[in-house]
């Protein structure tokens, strides 16, 4: 199997447009979360979220989401140096959720008078059909859906294809946009904090949504040194797993989340000992942040690890939340600085680490993890080495 | 790369239901199962009856919406057609096109009838696509990678291509591969003002177990076939428009894969269904990758377009390879054949299937 290079890296966040913007933001420990502007929040108990500021960029015709995926994709492939005979054979896997879904929404909350056009970008693989068609990529094509992980099985996926020798470049990422469904769903399931998410905190209360895309474009690091590209890091292991235990709770003992990040160590050939920094799923619910934490104990110890939750920033993004955290975790392992944990005041006696609160904190990482766990028992594992 | 078998096959739908005996029984004379008029071939609303009340119990017929229901009976009869247990070891990978839209529709319902209070914390889940995969993998125990692939009409083909994939890159030893589908009146409503004309839609589930062949072996398995090549690209074209490029990346690497050539492909498995311009299109495809004449034929055009049933196909296409008759067209030579699909947007999806122990494993 061939080492795999991140050679690209893009991003939309709820700090705007572009990498820069991006990992400003993080490594400020800025918070994103704000009252929700884009639907009607009349009536629910929480009504905050993280929203991609100003006008997104691109045609009015597309989706809201296409247009995250597009800038975020088209970010990765400039900043990798790719020509267009890599596009045309690239691999281009794409994790995505709610699809055009929030303009479906519009046509469905009218009682579906007026144009059925949002209903041709409703499903998930929408962003990939554009993605695909505007960017001249022609290779294996994959949209996958497990659930907020599936930005991660995305990156998981191109690693395979690159890794195997089926294709030479990939870009992989996740992408979603805010929409009504998932905005009621997280209310009615009661797990939305009415104030910006607290991951990590004894007091935390639930989550926060946002939204966004991030995207890296992927290829064999040997390929990637002869033609001079930049790498960022190298995608050193990855773990996939399923807890078949409950369509909405991890398994209690974290054994899932565990089996998938000793399976991105053992991939990676790495001991636990040498990750010095995991970007947590970290969602703030007060069930995920302890079965993570106890999850991370049977894998690493205690104590020595530092671990941050990039989402008491930015919410949590969907089906985008793996791809925009790779890149963190990438960028962390590049300026040798590890993003914080905003609003966390009270550490939670349960979670037996360093959780980085508040400020970021320069540390050199020789490899970092990226967790990422979905509804349905979806467990990811990403496991970067520094360039 | 390992060799990759097909021990098992669940399917459920209009026309077939069952493992590789009622397989084989349908496809020795398939009848079409679409409406003239609805131009779909549908199940009854209610799925659990006698002949269903050992795959899917009352608890799961309650707890379990519609579509989940044909996945799991689907998986459960792959299984048990594999003579495989449910189990630890056992990757799962589902394609579907549409998911649970039911379910989403009746969500949004509840907040337009009955504001904030109207929202169900239960159906929420299945709003997302990966509900059918979640719900099996708890039904019969399956730890190892679980995925959902979304595309148009070719994701029971690209399901069942990456799980062969990860197979025969040792990343999996066994998995249930397959696609589902269902349709409702919203869906059916939703595709005629797009425009859908005169494409035959089904549903249904199917499920094929793939296995490292000689993991197979070793068990004792009565192997259906073989997977020899896989491969998924991209014909350019707009977003669900049909394009005019026909010389097909996808067909040239499974061949590849395979170590095969074009004239070793004596038959195919495609995914005409009536709509007449994308039909056209895998037709040009198809004749400029292997040359005209080569026999053709498609189980959407009885059974309507759905992603259980281009799972379908891959076991028909052992069926075909080990029997050397082609689903309505007769005989054909026996061997390798392909199977294809291809999307409006361009997605398209080739396998070549290959014989496996024809005297043993089919009825």
């Amino acid at each position: 199997m061939r080492r795999v290079a991140v050679t690209g890296l893009g991003a939309v966040s709820p700090f705007g447009a572009g990498v820069k913007v991006y990992w400003d933001g993080v490594r400020a420990g800025l918070c994103a979360i704000r009252p929700l502007t884009l639907i009607d929040t009349a009536g629910f108990r929480a009504r905050l979220a993280a929203e991609v500021p100003g006008g997104v960029a691109g045609s009015g015709r597309r989706g809201r989401a296409d247009r995250l995926a597009f800038a975020a994709a088209r970010e990765a492939l400039q900043d990798a140096g790719l020509t267009p005979a890599d596009r045309a054979a690239a691999a281009l896997v794409v994790g995505a959720v709610g699809g055009g879904m929030l303009e479906a929404e519009t046509w469905y909350w009218d009682r579906r008078r007026g144009s059925v056009a949002p209903l041709r970008a409703i499903l998930p693989c929408a962003h990939a059909e554009t993605l695909g068609a505007r960017l001249g990529i022609e290779g294996p094509r994959e949209t996958v859906v497990t659930a907020c992980s599936s930005g991660a099985a995305a990156l998981a996926l191109a690693a395979d294809l690159v890794a195997d020798g089926t294709v030479e470049v990939a870009l992989a990422g996740g992408v979603d946009a805010i929409t009504r469904i998932c905005f009621m769903g997280f209310n009615a399931l009661r797990l939305l904090d009415p104030a910006p998410c607290r991951p990590f905190d004894r007091d935390r209360r639930g989550m926060s949504i946002g939204e966004g895309a991030g995207f890296v474009v992927l290829e064999p690091a040997e390929r990637a040194r002869a033609r001079g590209a930049s790498v960022h890091a190298e995608l050193a292991g990855y773990g996939t797993t399923t807890d078949a235990f409950h369509v909405t709770a991890p398994h209690p003992d974290g054994e899932g989340m565990a089996r998938a990040m000793a399976r991105a160590l053992e991939c990676a050939r790495v001991a636990p000992g040498a990750v010095g920094y995991v970007n947590a799923h970290g969602t703030a619910t007060p069930q995920n942040d302890r079965i993570e934490a106890r999850a991370l104990q049977a894998v690493f110890g205690e104590g020595r690890l530092l671990v941050s939750s990039t989402k008491s920033m930015i919410g949590h993004t969907m089906a985008a939340a793996g791809g925009l955290e790779a890149v963190a975790t990438v960028l962390a392992l590049v300026h040798g600085v590890v993003p914080p944990t905003i609003h966390l005041e009270t550490p939670d006696p349960e979670v037996a680490f360093d959780c980085v609160p508040n400020v970021a904190r320069e540390h050199g990482i020789e490899y970092a993890l990226s967790n990422s766990f979905g509804f349905g028992g979806h467990n990811v594992s990403l496991l970067f080495r520094r360039a | 790369m390992r060799p990759v078998a097909i021990t098992g096959l669940g399917t459920l739908g209009p026309g077939v239901t069952g493992g590789r005996a009622a397989l084989a029984r349908y496809l020795a004379a398939p009848a079409s199962m679409i409406g003239a008029e609805s131009r779909t071939a549908r199940l009854p609303e209610r799925l659990v009856g006698p002949s269903l009340a050992d795959l899917v119990d009352e608890t799961e017929a309650r707890r379990l919406s519609r579509v989940c229901q044909l996945t799991l009976a689907a998986a459960r009869l792959a299984l048990a057609d594999a003579r495989l247990g449910p189990g630890a070891d056992l990757g799962v990978v589902v394609g579907t096109e549409f998911g649970d839209l039911h379910a989403t529709a009746a969500f949004a319902d509840g907040y337009l009838a009955g504001g904030v209070p109207g929202l169900s914390a239960l159906l929420f889940p299945s709003t997302v696509m990966n509900t059918m995969a979640a719900t099996t993998t708890i039904a019969v125990g399956a730890r190892e990678l679980s995925l959902t692939v979304n595309a148009p009409t070719v994701a029971g083909e690209l399901a069942v291509a990456r799980a062969a994939h990860e197979v025969a890159a040792g990343r999996l030893d066994a998995v249930l591969a397959g696609g589902v589908d269902q349709l409702d009146d919203l869906l059916i409503e939703s595709l005629a003002a797009l425009g859908a004309g005169h494409e035959a839609r089904g549903e249904g589930a199917t499920f094929v177990v793939l296995e490292a062949r000689e993991a197979a072996r070793a068990r004792g398995a009565a192997i259906l076939g073989e997977v020899q090549g896989v491969a998924w690209r991209a014909l350019p074209a707009r977003p669900h428009g049909v394009g005019r490029h026909a010389r097909s990346r996808a067909i040239a690497a499974a061949l590849e894969a395979a170590a095969a050539a074009a004239p070793a492909v004596g038959w195919v498995y495609g995914s005409a269904s009536g709509d007449v311009a994308r039909d056209a299109w895998e037709a040009n495809v198809l004749d400029t990758a292997l040359g005209p004449g080569v026999p053709r034929t498609s189980l959407a055009a009885w059974l309507g377009r759905h992603s259980g049933v281009g799972a379908l196909g891959v076991a028909a296409a052992a069926w075909t390879a080990g029997h050397g008759r082609l689903a309505g067209v007769g005989a054909v030579r026996p061997g390798p054949g392909l199977v294809h699909a291809l999307a409006r947007g361009g997605s398209h999806v080739a396998l070549v299937v290959a014989p496996g122990d024809e005297e043993e494993a089919w009825p």
